[in-house]
């Protein structure tokens, strides 16, 4: 409700010129392709009183500079080049965890080009300014952001070293006093991150709901209570939110990689599909044509595949979301189309630049090995496979095993293919569904159908049941025989998730037990911490981490 | 001409524009500089603003504007929109005499705190070709004030000078050509209100002398 103000303005007499704003203070980085523009930015921005301003022409340049430096802010052309946009650009800094979380990126864009990406978007900047703009609006806008920043900068700082515990303390500090529903959405939707990097998902619905009352059709709300809903197993209240943001914002791909997400673990893997497809076609991007032509391989719709793959390709050439796993994944497809011959150009010729080395190498022979068995030249692929193998050696790799099984069921031989298989499936830790349907195709594909639940289904059982057993015999205090267990079931699959809880469990509960030992103290640690690499921020982790420094200080 | 190299030339042609203003931007900060600098850079930025809007309108024309809506302070903005559109000016105008622009605090009415939910820069766009234009036929003052009710935002302009020649006329029934800049801004402007979920538009006489813009954005949620 507007309230009507009195005359005079005594109550918007605090609202004067920043002055405290030390703009000496600051740095910035310009990044922009054209010359120019470039350096005239960079002159407004000294006009201003920044001294520290640097620049770069690409997101190449960019990218070492920010290695370099901690910006206070980022000013980014949208248009880098042909390859690359400053909105890729800022996706590739926030998923790498590049940026820190109290550099300001503000995103420079000709008139309006920007709203059909930014309301398609998850990873929005701090601002869109458009370009060229004069130094006063520059200085203006600036300002309102620093200040912004100024006012968050506890939580951001808390964010930055991962303590989120204290992020949201001071959070709640902030809104307590908060004076303006501009303020509060900021803070809240810190807070809400925060609460979900500690996966303290019903507390994020709180936080979400409490900003919703603020405005309740943003996206960003939206988009979080799906994820949340999701999180806490209510995948058809995640559903609903997910298709209502679609409703109202038609553009929105993070809404459609939720849902697809939500389809495909409901074996709907044509829905999961169509909306990766729609996704893509909204907003294409190296990453989704790679999860559109994976999704199509998986279903079998190779020509589908093929096109998504080779448009991945040549959308990341040359940039810096470029992976070599491309073109594995483009000549794997064109073998399984029979297709042997574009098959072998591609690797052989394509991707050569990639070379042979390392893992890349190991899978090339793979596909090389199926390619040349299908051509006819079989004593060529029997070698490709050897060396291989050869190379393979102690490196888990799911995805290279899954190739190099195929090759060999390929070739004849079946023990080595489902040992391969089998052992893929065993080492794919979180990407465990992924590669169990991998390995389906290729035995479907190699006639070795009826083998499949053996295969992805046998070591899980086994470890199920390693797993039951050594819980009992560690509620028993029978912490020895608990431990062969545990290592016979991290044996089969060496980053299972719950073989490591119980493993943390298990060397937490000796140490209190048994006492201080190095020994076990060591393994402890080193549980704890691969656990911290696979589920970051896990409730369950922190705890044992409490609970094992507790114990250390003893 | 194709369509490409037409878009490219328009593209070039705006930044050397942007270029030129940072140019004479820089010139009108040193002491002494000449009041044909500061003439030169008014004419620059309102040849720029010209291009901008055009550019926005034929966007709207051809795939229509969406706007990135945030929460945005109101105080906060209008005071920005003012303070930058006084910069340019500092003391003197085509006029030959000194210009104000500067909000009516005591015709706001809203709270000090109070904040809206709209696409900043596409508001930003419409209300600096609203203030451009009423510089330009003011006699010594332009003010500018903001009016929020439960379902409305109200962003109005007001000038001193002889004001226009259609009385009341809604805009949308009467768009002046649109080769002249109060047409083309006011299309602009009623463009972004579209984008915003619908509005309207209107420029007319205020009893005692002077024009009166005002822009309503209705409020969606």
């Amino acid at each position: 409700m507007a309230t009507i103000l009195p005359q005079g303005a005594s109550i918007f007499d605090k609202h004067v010129e920043n002055e405290y704003i030390r703009f000496d203070k600051l740095s910035a980085l310009v990044i922009d392709d054209i010359s120019s523009m470039r350096h005239a930015i960079r002159t407004q921005l000294q006009s201003i009183g920044m001294n520290s301003v640097g620049v770069a022409v690409n997101a190449h340049e960019a990218l070492e500079l920010i290695g370099l430096n901690t910006y206070d802010v980022i000013l980014c052309d949208y248009n880098l080049n042909k390859s690359s946009s400053g909105q890729h650009f800022l996706e590739y800094l926030r998923n790498e965890n590049i940026l820190s979380a109290t550099t300001l990126f503000i995103m420079l864009t000709a008139e309006t080009e920007y709203s059909f990406v930014a309301n398609a978007v998850e990873f929005i900047p701090d601002d869109y300014l458009l370009k060229p703009c004069s130094e006063a609006k520059l200085r203006s806008r600036l300002e309102r952001l620093i200040d912004r920043r100024t006012y968050l900068m506890r939580v951001l700082k808390a964010m930055d070293i991962r303590r989120y515990d204290v992020a949201i303390h001071e959070c709640n500090k902030l809104l307590a006093t908060a004076a303006d529903d501009r303020r509060r959405m900021d803070v809240l939707r810190r807070k809400a991150e925060a609460q979900l990097k500690l996966e303290e998902y019903t507390a994020v619905l709180d936080t979400y709901a409490r900003a919703a009352t603020i405005r309740a059709d943003t996206p960003w709300i939206l988009l979080g209570m799906a994820r949340a809903h999701y999180a806490l197993g209510d995948s058809a209240q995640a559903s609903t939110l997910a298709s209502e943001l679609i409703d109202k914002n038609k553009s929105y791909v993070a809404a459609y990689e939720l849902l697809a997400k939500i389809r495909l673990e409901a074996d709907d893997e044509e829905g999961a599909f169509d909306l990766l497809l729609r996704s893509s076609a909204i907003l294409p991007s190296a990453k989704r044509l790679r999860s559109v032509a994976q999704a199509a391989f998986l279903l079998g719709r190779l020509d589908e595949a093929k096109a998504n793959a080779e448009a991945a390709i040549q959308l990341s050439t040359g940039s810096m979301v470029e992976r070599s796993g491309d073109y594995l994944s483009l000549a794997q497809t064109l073998v399984d189309m029979g297709d042997h011959k574009s098959a072998i150009l591609t690797l052989e010729k394509n991707a050569r630049k990639h070379g042979d080395e390392g893992i890349f190498g190991v899978a090339k022979g793979a596909i090389l090995a199926q390619a040349y068995f299908d051509a006819g030249e079989r004593e060529k692929a029997k070698k490709l496979m050897d060396r291989s193998i050869s190379l393979l050696a102690s490196r888990k790799n799911s995805f290279v095993m899954t190739a190099l099984g195929k090759a060999a069921l390929k070739v004849g031989d079946v023990i080595l293919g489902l040992k391969l298989l089998t052992k893929a499936i065993q080492c794919s830790g979180k990407d465990e569904m992924r590669i169990a349907r991998y390995v389906k195709k290729s035995m479907v594909d190699t006639g070795q159908k009826d083998k499949v639940e053996d295969v992805i289904d046998g070591g899980r059982k086994r470890i199920l049941l390693l797993l039951d057993e050594a819980t009992k015999l560690m509620r028993t205090a029978h912490f020895e025989e608990a431990n062969q267990m545990v290592v016979e079931a991290l044996d089969i699959q060496e980053e299972n998730i719950e073989t490591l809880m119980t493993a943390a469990q298990l060397h937490l509960l000796w140490l209190k037990h048994g006492g201080l030992d190095d020994k076990i103290m060591a393994r402890a640690k080193n549980y704890l911490s691969m656990l911290d690499k696979l589920v970051p921020n896990n409730q369950k982790v922190m705890n044992f981490y409490r609970f094992f420094n507790e114990i250390a200080s003893k | 001409m194709e369509k490409t190299l037409s878009a490219l030339v328009v593209h070039d042609i705006k930044n050397a524009l942007a270029l030129l203003e940072i140019d004479l931007e820089q010139l009108i900060h040193r002491e002494n500089a000449p009041t044909e600098g500061l003439r030169a850079y008014r004419r620059c930025v309102d040849l720029k603003s010209r291009l901008i809007s055009f550019l926005t309108l034929y966007k709207h024309d051809q795939s229509g504007l969406q706007p990135l809506r945030q929460e945005v302070v109101l105080l906060e903005f209008i005071e920005d929109l003012v303070r930058n559109s006084q910069s340019g000016m500092a003391a003197e105008s085509h006029h030959g005499h000194k210009i104000t622009v500067s909000i009516d605090y005591e015709k706001m009415k809203m709270g000090s705190m109070a904040t809206a939910w709209l696409d900043e820069n596409l508001v930003e766009l419409a209300m600096e070709s609203a203030i451009n234009n009423a510089i330009r036929y003011t006699h010594h003052r332009v003010g500018v004030w903001v009016e929020q009710t439960p379902d409305a935002l109200i962003l109005n302009v007001q000038d001193d000078g002889v004001g226009v020649g259609v009385v009341g006329e809604l805009v949308q029934r009467n768009v002046p050509d649109q080769s002249s800049s109060t047409g083309l801004g006011l299309a602009l402007c009623k463009a972004v209100a579209e984008a915003h979920g619908g509005g309207e538009v209107r420029l007319g006489n205020v009893a005692g002398g002077g024009a009166l813009f005002s822009m309503t954005l209705r409020s969606t949620s």
